[in-house]
């Protein structure tokens, strides 16, 4: 048997093998998608770089917010080996049953999702690939002394991080803080991942989209073990991490500090303006805390519970939302309103007479300059009952709505009964009553007054700043900046620049009152001599060589002793502050408010105090505890 | 038998030269895949690549040796080479156990593997036997001594165990074919019985080796394709199911072979290449059609017990992991691939790909040349297997016949089961790439497999048996 032509069966085979291969490696590699596709998901990963947050400097260039290096502790369970927990609880410092709870608390915080059969929601999310933070916010001492050991724990590595810190421990109130997103947030936003940092109040929240930066995104070859071994082509397509940019406050932080260090041991606040910008100065809310104690998660739990518990109510932003009765700083605007409306003129004057409203002894008002500085409550009530019942409609009831509507307008024109846009969260409106609100809403949503059922008479407190008005300190200081300029006002806002960007476009637009520049003038030298002349009620705002020019404020408070109110503006030609200070249940505006707002104008304007015993009385008092009235 | 014949003539220069780049080529891809950015000195002998250069050397100096030797001693010592192969596979039997195997030989991490060098010892002996059968006297004991050649490797193999091995061992099967040692004497006796019956021969007991071949390969890659989960997306957006793919591949290579074929036999076959690739293509057809069908019909618990063995029902993160994450670097290196050193899945460093320096070395290759390369590869194997048909037919000695064409079979059966394995058309056998799989054992033996083959050939004139 010739068996030679077998050979060509051989051939044949290897030639039809060599065919196949060639064909499925032309099939795999250069037409099929697929492979390249599961190759990515294999051995490619995306990871995102998370810039640190923005700094943020005050006005004179001074860091007030910077970021501190922290480490996390993180664990990925797919590595870990031969556990021993004893020795690693002894390690961190934990016990051995915390260092198991912990395991089972980071499989809890991750959710779960649901079951596709079952429908509940018991396939838990977390994965045993995924790196979970194990111990997180630990400090570089911390970390250093455990680092050396963790060889022996594989599938623990430490992690660096970056949280804030707050070199100067003031001006919480305006600064906020920042704390991990929530699952809704990650939700809403698809910016953020578990475990980013977001702002929660102040500043922090409301610039958070510039603070936060750009996270980079670098694709990288992975291995088996989950570790990136090099950027994925070189690098070639992924993009840089981007810090945000430096936030610069128009906030001065010493005379912040300097303002908190006057109002400590009071309720109140401080809000100082720079009148030719809207640029806040000084914004206190007292009491206040120190940011540096809601830095992180542990620092964050241990304080917050004791101080939102404080009956002080620290981390109430009072500038923001306190909704005060303005008092006789009110009087101020009510003049400009009677002057623009014609009701009255500069030499008008009205006798103090008693019986429509009480008042201190005081000589007669002769023009509204001396209404102003003496403060009289008949004047006002006389000359706020020509401009609600002016005349323009028929009959006591339409006349008084009319009166009302126009001058609830001015008010708003003065930027009262509205939010200011002012660029922090949780700004509050005050309240400018107007026809509606007591038509349908005073005293009681229930039972209104109603439609035609009130006349001057009804509602004439709000002649002097009582009753239904709610003023918040931040429009008190604008009030002071509005007369200032004579007329019109910069939003107050607390971000000079955004990196190199100026502050945001609505702080470049100049609002104008419905009053005319030359109706302030009278009620400036009014303002003047209130301080700087016998007679006048904020003789202690007085000071040296500078011109200030204020008002004081006793509103009434039916909780309690009076609050002490003061708004100024100084100097009195080419205004450079102007400031409102509020201090709770402190009694009559000339004897705390005043020197306060003169302490803060004076450091302001030429750094120093010339008078140290105005400033020891300050620092010395303690109105905490007068909450009932003393009589 | 002239003695002053110089070193090197006749010798058979092409598959000198297809070695030699099959050389370059491996050392170069074991640099590639186990780059150690340490120690980026290719000679650094504490790296895979500086070891493979040493296996490299060590393997030529051997070749040396052999080229020094006259190749009449494997002739005559060629039943001494067997038995000392045997013993050394019944002393790894009593070695310590190295990854579930007893198949190493040494101390430490010196050591080599005796199946190896017993593939070498089997190709002598049998060569050294079937030269003193005559073909036409062929019986059954005949055909029987020669299966037990094979056979006593093969069990020792199979109680180390070495599957991989294992199945290399069945090339021998295929020379035996070659040389007309077929089944058929037993066969013909077993018919032959039944009265009335008086065959010569029977087609099915001749060409019964290479029809297994066929329906095993063919079985294979049918169930392994019509069975996989996901559609067999034939071309971008035309998605259709596996086994319909199968045909449609069938057609493809039916037509690709029928080309090659026409272009490169003898006029007066080419009649006879039209009527073979038809039946041929007819052939497998009815095969996949019934394997695919017949897997259909089969019991569920037994189509699962074929399944795990094929790796089709794991999850491809878990069990089915090698040879997802082979496929994935293979198919994930394109047309130009990824660039040299720049595997992703398949370095030694991401080591998603296990065993990539060695089983799947193709991995690295494919997956950083991308297509050009694998076929460079493929190519460079198809022309060394048809160069050693070629020297091997152009032998008198029928023994260098035999050596040869088991040479080019086991050769023929790594190339298949390992690239098959990378491409999703094996399942996992560990067997390495020849010439570019890191390793001492494997580096030698087919280094001194090829070596002792030239020196045959080139002494093809001086030798009359």
């Amino acid at each position: 048997m010739n068996t030679d032509s077998r050979r060509y069966v051989i051939v044949i085979f290897f030639i039809v093998v060599a065919v196949i291969y060639g064909t499925r490696l032309f099939y795999m590699q250069v037409i099929d998608e697929s492979w390249t596709l599961r190759a990515q998901e294999i051995a490619e990963k995306r990871v995102l770089i998370v810039p640190p947050r923005g700094i943020v400097k005050d006005r004179n260039g001074k860091k007030i917010v910077v970021n501190k290096t922290y480490y996390n502790l993180m664990m990925v369970e797919k590595n870990i080996k031969n556990f021993d927990t004893v020795a690693f609880a002894k390690l961190i410092g934990w016990t051995p049953e915390r260092v198991k709870y912990r395991f089972k608390e980071i499989v809890h915080d991750e959710g779960y999702d649901k079951d596709p059969v079952t429908k509940k929601r018991t396939v838990p999310r977390y994965q045993k690939m995924r790196a979970y933070a194990f111990v997180k916010e630990m400090t570089t001492d911390e970390m250093h002394a455990i680092a050396p050991y963790l060889v022996k724990f594989p599938g623990f590595y430490e992690e660096i991080t970056s949280m804030r810190s707050y070199p100067y421990a003031n001006a919480a109130n305006i600064l906020g803080y920042v704390s991990e997103v929530n699952a809704e947030e990650v939700a809403a936003d698809r910016f953020y991942r578990s475990g980013d940092n977001i702002g929660r109040a102040g500043i922090e929240r409301f610039y958070e989209s510039d603070l936060r930066g750009r996270k980079g995104i670098h694709y990288v070859v992975t291995s088996a073990m989950n570790n990136a071994i090099k950027p994925y082509a070189n690098g070639k397509y992924d993009t840089t991490a981007l810090q945000g940019p430096v936030l610069n406050l128009s906030v001065d932080i010493e005379l912040q500090a300097y303002g908190e260090k006057l109002m400590q041991n009071k309720r109140g606040c401080i809000v100082a303006i720079e009148p030719s910008t809207g640029e806040i100065l000084s914004m206190v809310s007292a009491p206040t805390f120190d940011p540096n104690l809601f830095v992180g998660r542990r620092s964050t739990s241990a304080n917050y519970p004791r101080l939102s518990l404080d009956p002080a109510k620290p981390l109430y932003p009072r500038p923001l939302q306190a909704e005060y009765p303005p008092g006789s700083i009110f009087k101020l605007l009510q003049s400009v309103i009677a002057l623009q409306e014609g009701v009255i003129d500069v030499n008008t004057g009205f006798p103090c007479n008693k019986s429509l409203v009480g008042c201190h002894n005081h000589p007669n008002a002769r023009n509204i300059m001396e209404a102003v500085q003496m403060s009289c409550n008949p004047y006002y009530y006389q000359a706020v009952r020509r401009v609600i019942q002016g005349g323009r409609k028929k009959g006591l009831y339409a006349d008084a709505e009319a009166g009302l509507e126009l001058w609830s307008k001015y008010m708003h024109s003065f930027g009262l009964g509205h939010a200011l846009e002012t660029d922090i969260p949780g700004v509050r409106g005050g309240l400018i009553p107007d026809p509606n609100y007591y038509d349908n809403l005073f005293p009681s949503k229930k039972r209104p007054y109603g439609h035609h059922r009130w006349a001057f008479s009804t509602i004439r407190s709000i002649s002097i700043g009582q009753g239904e008005v709610k003023v918040t300190p931040l429009q008190m200081a604008n009030i002071a900046a509005l007369i200032a300029n004579r007329g019109w006002f910069y939003t107050p806002h607390l971000v000079k620049s955004v990196g190199k960007k100026g502050p945001l476009p609505i702080y470049k637009k100049k609002n104008y009152s419905m009053a005319k520049a030359v109706h302030f003038d009278p009620i400036i030298e009014g303002m003047r001599r209130v301080v700087n002349e016998n007679g006048g009620t904020a003789r202690r705002a007085r000071i040296q060589d500078i011109v200030v020019c204020g008002k004081t404020g006793t509103a009434q408070n039916p909780q309690g002793e009076d609050h002490s109110v003061f708004i100024a503006f100084a100097p009195m030609d080419n205004p450079k502050i102007a400031i409102s200070v509020y201090v709770e249940n402190a009694g009559a505006g000339g004897s705390w408010a005043a020197p306060i707002a003169s302490l803060i104008i004076e450091k302001y304007l030429t750094n120093k105090i010339t008078d140290p015993e105005k400033e020891k009385r300050i620092l010395e008092a303690n109105l905490l505890n007068v909450v009932k009235k003393g009589k | 038998m002239s003695r002053n014949q110089s070193l090197t003539s006749n010798v058979d220069w092409g598959l000198l030269i297809v070695f030699f780049l099959m050389l370059i080529m491996g050392v170069a891809n074991v640099y590639s895949v186990a780059y150690n950015e340490e120690a980026p000195n290719i000679f650094d002998f504490s790296q895979k690549y500086g070891k493979q250069i040493l296996w490299v050397g060590f393997s030529l100096f051997l070749g040396l040796l052999v080229f020094l030797i006259d190749s009449d001693i494997y002739r005559k010592f060629a039943i001494p080479i067997y038995l000392f192969c045997i013993v050394l596979l019944i002393v790894v039997l009593g070695m310590p156990a190295k990854n579930g195997a007893h198949a190493w030989l040494g101390i430490g991490s010196l050591g080599i593997q005796p199946a190896e060098f017993a593939k070498i010892g089997t190709a002598i002996a049998l060569g050294s036997y079937i030269n003193s059968v005559n073909v036409k006297q062929q019986n059954v004991t005949t055909v029987l001594l020669a299966n037990a050649i094979m056979l006593i490797p093969m069990v020792l193999i199979l109680l180390q165990p070495d599957a991989g091995s294992f199945l290399v061992f069945t090339s021998f099967l295929f020379v035996m074919y070659r040389e007309g040692l077929t089944y058929d004497p037993i066969i013909l006796k077993l018919v032959n019985q039944i009265p009335g019956i008086k065959f010569k021969s029977t087609w099915l007991g001749s060409h019964f080796i290479p029809i297994l071949f066929v329906v095993v390969f063919l079985s294979v890659i049918t169930l392994l394709m019509s069975n996989n989960v996901l559609t067999f997306e034939f071309w971008p957006g035309l998605e259709i199911p596996g086994f319909i793919g199968v045909i449609l591949t069938l057609i493809i290579i039916s037509l690709v072979s029928y080309v090659i074929l026409r272009w490169i036999s003898a006029r007066r076959d080419k009649r006879r290449v039209t009527f073979i690739v038809l039946i041929g293509f007819l052939m497998a057809s009815l095969i996949s059609t019934s394997v695919n069908f017949g897997f259909q019909g089969l019991a569920s618990h037994q189509k699962e017990r074929i399944e795990l063995f094929l790796g089709l029902r794991e999850d491809p993160d878990v069990d089915d992991y090698n040879r997802n994450r082979a496929m994935a670097a293979v198919g994930s290196g394109g047309l130009s691939g990824k660039g040299y050193r720049n595997a992703s899945l398949s370095s030694v460093e991401s080591n998603h790909v296990p065993e990539s320096e060695t089983d799947f070395i193709f991995c690295p290759l494919a997956e950083e040349w991308g297509f050009f390369g694998s076929i460079v590869v493929v190519v460079l194997f198809l022309f060394m297997l048809l160069r050693i048909v070629a020297i091997a037919e152009r032998q008198k000695s029928r023994f260098t016949r035999v050596y040869a064409y088991s040479v080019a079979m086991i050769i023929f059966i790594h190339f298949a089961v390992n690239i098959g394995m990378n491409i999703g058309f094996a399942p996992v056998i560990g067997i390495p790439l020849p010439f570019f799989s890191y390793g001492g054992s494997s580096m030698m033996s087919f280094s001194m497999m090829m070596f002792i083959l030239l020196k045959l050939d080139s002494q093809r004139n001086t030798v009359l048996s």
